[in-house]
């Protein structure tokens, strides 16, 4: 009866395994719209609270590859991300997004919460692309500002 | 009796590696390599993440104190992450299911393996909060249920691609020691792919060792 019993209680939690396998997957294929809804609920929030405008977050951080690849005319983009605390999350971030061939430059910044994005000259990348990535990567975007917004000036 | 208590696992085993298997992997995924060395046991991990919400690997858990080796397949399922501007919550399960055998001269025959619990953790950048349990059913050689809490704080923020070092206190509880509950001290380096801990059992006197590359 003991052995039994141990039995359930390892069989209803393996039981868990089941729906928990399903559910995140759905949300994360059928709901990306509202998931940037409430991104956008929680930048608004953070930007409230820090004294800053939803739209003058981070700017672009400045690193050897980016600086060259913005010489080279890409497009900058700065996108907040939400999440972020180690390196195994930026990482990530670089894997997926380095894999893209839009992708010129990438860094992602720890201390601004912000994934770097510098494009091939020529090339874009739409908001929901860098949503569908981010959540690629385990990870979701809070707000993405391009061109001189992203560079610190008037958007 | 005896035919619930073996089918029903198995079967429900069974299933869940179906389930995992037949998942499509229809983007790019990673793989991860994890080895962990406590005062029980010493285990090696390889899995494959096809999608952000799941990884499916092959473990190897060599357990010394019972002397028994354990061959399992291991899916663990990410069930909910919180997500915030300045930190992380995760609630994961995970399981196996495989062959225990005998090492060491123990003359015990093989028998199947199963297993699972609960992952969870909460983290910022400078402070974490985690918990794991597994119950392992393993026939004759193993009825163990274990769960560890873990609490840090990291004494500076590092960036991306700086060396991140973190001081953790693990408090583990083990029904099968005699020892159940025992605190272990440790540091973690974090640079890059690679995360390396090392700490020691205050109470049993045994080192622990773990490291995790990602690629």
């Amino acid at each position: 009866m003991k052995l039994l019993m141990k039995t359930i209680v390892m069989t209803t939690a393996l039981c868990f395994c089941l729906p928990s396998a399903a559910q995140p997957q759905h949300d994360n294929a059928n709901h990306a719209t509202h998931d940037m809804h409430d991104h956008e609920e929680a930048n608004s929030s953070h930007a409230a609270n820090s004294g800053r405008g939803a739209s003058d977050g981070p700017v672009l951080t400045r690193t050897e590859d980016i600086e060259s690849a913005l010489a080279d005319g890409g497009e900058p983009i700065v996108a907040d991300v939400l999440g972020v605390v180690c390196d195994f999350c930026a990482l990530a971030m670089n894997k997926i997004f380095s894999k893209r061939e839009e992708v010129a430059a990438i860094y992602v910044d720890l201390d601004t919460k912000a994934l770097n994005l510098v494009l091939v000259p020529g090339a874009s990348m739409n908001d929901q692309t860098i949503t569908d990535l981010a959540v690629q990567a385990g990870y979701r975007i809070a707000e993405v500002r391009r061109g001189d917004a992203a560079l610190g000036g008037a958007s | 009796m005896t035919v619930v208590r073996t089918a029903l696992p198995l079967t429900l085993g069974c299933l869940i590696s179906m389930v995992t298997l037949a998942r499509p992997v229809s983007y790019a995924g990673g793989w991860t390599v994890i080895e962990e060395s406590d005062r029980q046991s010493s285990s090696a991990l390889a899995h494959y993440t096809p999608s952000p919400t799941m990884s499916l690997g092959f473990k190897t858990e060599v357990n010394r104190d019972s002397d028994f080796a354990l061959y399992s397949v291991h899916p663990t399922f990410l069930a909910k992450r919180w997500f915030g501007a300045d930190y992380q919550g995760n609630l994961y399960f995970h399981g196996g299911i495989g062959v225990a055998s005998g090492i060491n001269g123990n003359p015990q025959s093989d028998q199947m393996a199963i297993y699972g619990g609960v992952m969870a953790d909460w983290e910022t950048r400078s402070l974490l909060v985690g918990y794991r349990n597994r119950y392992l059913e393993a026939g004759h050689h193993a009825n163990q249920f274990m769960q560890v809490f873990r609490a840090g704080f990291a004494p500076y923020e590092g960036d991306s691609g700086d060396l991140h070092t973190w001081m953790i206190l693990e408090i583990d509880h083990r029904t099968s020691e005699p020892d159940s509950v025992t605190a272990t001290p440790l540091v973690r380096f974090f640079k890059g792919p690679l995360l390396v801990e090392a700490g020691y059992n205050l109470t049993v006197n045994q080192p622990l060792f773990n490291f995790t590359y990602r690629f």
